[in-house]
């Protein structure tokens, strides 16, 4: 099963603070949509707007074609992975997993016998009896996931769910989360504040900051083309090049660029370190001192300072071939496509 | 020598703490019509003499209903309190737990005669069941405050995917907060029901014509020392016993694994 949500207007207050502002986003159905930001920044509150934890103040909530705003958490077609898996220590797993289907009121086998395929899904087939407290951070995981999705819910709501996973089980579940989505086809809403997991897995990315979207859509998108400073900085490391709007395009250190939108005033150009090549191109960034190069395996990552600019500090991946040496001078360019350019804001 | 001095410390102070008791139960087996030195010699006579004794046997089933009954109903409204002011925002609810817990500061003597004069005053008369409304009194805030202080946020993620999963609240309670505390339930009526077993002041105060085991014995001893005393003493014993050993069995082991 599965869902379109629709946001309007939500606004949402934690005594004087102003956690949601005027969030309005649309995900469709059988989407996999991250919401994606720091700390702080109201993505957690949003998903559980969606959840049904929290009333929000102003705005609306639709799932499917039915008004949800103010319906409790038990009556929505969603279920939600928690942070901490929130299992049920005194069930066996599969207990656990068909905990939902008792509460939906199906008869005792007929619903173990849909846990143990859900516990199948996740890949703990012959676990049904285990408790939660002999499992590992890993699988704990994925029976909070089949016990999510055993309900058959519209759409899941999944809060940090790899948080509390080491990097190399985190990746690897990323790949299964995913594959279990299409499997299932249900709408996913995947909480994070790792860009990386962010793009890995997501169809749509909605960046958040301070309770505001920042910017949303396809993780390419919003990588090359962040709409705005805060979703260019937050997708991954930027060079912060000073320049200045001046109608027609904008005027860099190294020269103008063509394509940047009107309006006149200070503005920031923003360069990926990936984005700059050595040799001349297209858009020549001239020659460059090595201030300190390491080497990265995929690449080398290089501090260097442009002649044009002696004040600034750019960061490059390299080639990983060779390795400069600090002093030594080597010319880079990049495409004007490369750059996004946003005006400084007052 | 230096090494052997903590030793001899633990000894003396388990001696002192288990002496007393060690005499009792030794003389329960006296032969012979006083308990005292020198040791007659093992016999069950005394015990024999106690079981047969229907006041004796009465006032032992008395005090069994009346630890069991008043810690039921302590550990309950224990546990609805701590629910309420752990799960909800209540205006004051600092204020509503500090007098949850404040009786514990009051003496059994003080409950006791506050109790009989309203009681009294009530017209209602003094039976068992006044007994065990002084030891949920007393109970009460003991029981809050063990199952109080084990309410976590786990519990709390629980009872949330819970409700996700379309529990109603009674469904939540009952099938995830009572079974998760169960430990702290445990604690807390086990707890209560040794307090209540061998608490005199106000069972003495609140009981008339039914008497628990306590207060029987107080009776019996105003007649003079008898081995009859020795046994009974030993046998109030031998059940606080078991019930801590049962809350260690269920509740601590179960805790540490």
């Amino acid at each position: 099963m599965t869902a379109a949500i629709h946001l309007d207007a939500v606004n949402h207050w934690f005594a004087q603070f102003h956690a949601l502002k005027d969030i309005s986003l649309t995900v469709e159905a059988g989407e996999y949509v991250t919401l994606l930001g720091p700390s702080g920044c109201g993505k957690t509150t949003l998903l559980s707007v969606l959840g049904g934890f929290v009333d929000p103040a102003k705005g609306t909530v639709r799932i499917g074609d039915r008004e949800m705003t103010h319906v409790p958490p038990a009556h929505r077609p969603t279920t939600t992975m928690f942070q901490d898996y929130a299992l049920f220590p005194h069930m066996s797993l599969r207990d656990n997993v068909a905990f939902g289907l008792r509460m939906a009121g199906m008869a005792r086998a007929q619903r173990n016998r849909k846990a143990e395929v859900q516990l199948a899904l996740v890949g703990l087939a012959d676990a049904g009896r285990k408790r939660p407290h002999e499992l590992s951070g890993g699988q704990r995981q994925r029976v909070a996931l089949a016990r999510a999705l055993a309900v058959e819910p519209e759409v899941l709501l999944l809060d940090e769910p790899l948080g509390a996973l080491d990097l190399k089980l985190r990746r690897a579940m990323q790949d299964e989360l995913k594959a279990i989505q299409r499997q299932v086809g249900t709408t996913f809403v995947h909480v994070t504040h790792d860009q990386e997991e962010a793009m890995a897995i997501a169809d749509r990315i909605v960046v958040m900051n301070a309770g505001r979207i920042e910017d949303h859509g396809p993780p390419t998108r919003i990588y090359r083309q962040p709409a705005t400073l805060f979703a260019a900085d937050f997708m991954g490391e930027m060079n912060h090049i000073p320049a200045r709007l001046t109608g027609s395009g904008a005027e860099t250190p190294f020269g103008p660029l063509a394509h940047a939108q009107g309006g006149s005033g200070p503005a920031v150009a923003c360069l990926r370190p990936e984005a700059i090549h050595l040799g001349a191109g297209t858009f020549n960034l001239g020659q460059v001192r090595v201030r300190d190069a390491a080497f990265f395996g995929t690449h080398v990552r290089a501090h260097l300072v442009p002649e044009a600019a002696a004040d600034l500090l750019i960061v490059a991946h390299l080639p990983a071939d060779s390795l400069p040496a600090p002093g030594e001078m080597l010319t880079l360019c990049t495409e004007p496509d490369a750059f996004c350019v946003f005006a400084e804001e007052a | 020598m230096i090494r052997l001095l903590p030793w001899l410390y633990l000894l003396a102070a388990f001696a002192f703490i288990y002496l007393p008791v060690g005499a009792l139960v030794l003389f329960s087996f006296q032969d012979g019509a006083l308990p005292v030195p020198p040791f007659n010699g093992p016999s069950l006579h005394w015990y024999a003499d106690v079981l047969r004794d229907d006041r004796l046997t009465g006032a032992l089933g008395h005090s069994l209903i009346v630890a069991l009954g008043s810690s039921a109903v302590a550990t309950i409204l224990g546990f609805l309190a701590a629910y309420g002011l752990a799960r909800h925002i209540l205006p004051g609810s600092a204020a509503i737990r500090a007098l949850l817990i404040a009786p514990l500061t009051v003496s059994y003597l003080i409950v006791g005669l506050g109790l009989l004069i309203v009681l009294t005053r009530a017209g209602s008369g003094l039976s068992l069941a006044t007994a065990a409304i002084g030891h949920v009194v007393i109970n009460l805030p003991l029981a809050f405050a063990i199952i109080y202080a084990s309410m976590g946020a786990q519990q709390q993620n629980a009872e949330r995917a819970a409700r996700d999963l379309g529990a109603g609240e009674a469904q939540v309670v009952l099938l995830i907060t009572v079974p998760m505390l169960a430990p702290a339930l445990a604690a807390a009526f086990f707890l209560s029901v040794t307090l209540s077993w061998d608490e005199f002041i106000i069972a003495f105060l609140l009981t008339r014509f039914d008497v628990t085991l306590p207060v029987e014995i107080w009776s019996m001893l105003r007649s003079g020392l008898s081995p009859r005393l020795n046994a009974i003493g030993s046998l109030v014993f031998l059940v606080s016993v078991t019930v801590v050993l049962i809350l260690e069995l269920l509740v601590f082991r179960k805790r540490r694994a």
